[in-house]
């Protein structure tokens, strides 16, 4: 299968690959290769602190970014984000995961905070599902 | 609790959808072999989720303070 799906991670399943071998996340970003793997450079700067408060090892998070993950420009900063898709989330300072998702064009969007995202919405309004990167393995193998 | 009949069962057994073990009279079913039915997730990615839901909380609350000072 061609890699044509496109689909954007969020940072917590970034991180959460970091941490685990064995888990879901890992197996998402370093397994299969039936997708664009999409983040963006704000995600990128969160990750990054996120790592380094967690002392979970930079170089790690730069090898999965160099080949594993494509990074998306956005222009404006996160907070310029909440007014336009602040209405997608229970957190306003999720918005811009949901910004990078529709700027990226992606179909999905993976993460483990399914909770701090209207799901429904997102699906009907933004046309992007979003699912946890177990249930979006199990959706490759019904492929 | 899989909402299917006696005889769906059978019939899954015997084309090998649902692992199972006749002893004696009986079918014994597994846990793994059904986890699809009570999770939608394959034995493998079922585990594989409970291994990052078991580190995630603290993921998520690092992310959480991070985000609001962007």
């Amino acid at each position: 299968m061609k890699a044509d799906l496109r689909v954007f991670v969020d940072s917590d399943v970034v991180i959460s690959s970091l941490i685990s071998s064995s888990g879901a996340a890992f197996l998402l970003l370093n397994q299969s290769k039936r997708h664009k793997l999409l983040v963006s450079n704000i995600s990128v700067k969160e990750m990054r602190i996120v790592v380094l408060r967690m002392r979970l090892g930079i170089s790690k998070l730069d090898e999965l970014l160099e080949e594993r993950l494509i990074i998306i420009k956005l222009k404006q900063k996160a907070v310029e984000f909440r007014k336009t898709y602040g209405n997608y989330v229970t957190d306003v300072n999720d918005a811009h995961i949901v910004a990078g998702a529709v700027i990226a064009k992606a179909k999905f969007l993976i993460t483990y905070n399914v909770r701090h995202y209207k799901t429904e919405k997102i699906r009907s309004k933004l046309e992007i599902v979003i699912l946890t990167p177990a249930k979006y393995l199990q959706y490759l193998r019904s492929l | 609790m899989l909402q299917l009949s006696q005889n769906t069962v059978y019939k899954l057994i015997s084309r090998g959808e649902i692992v199972a073990k006749k002893i004696g009279k009986v079918y014994r079913i597994p846990l793994s072999s059904i986890y699809f039915a009570l999770t939608g997730l394959d034995y493998d990615l079922y585990q594989a989720e409970q291994k990052d839901l078991d580190i995630i909380s603290r993921v998520e609350g690092e992310l959480t303070k991070t985000r609001a000072s962007l």
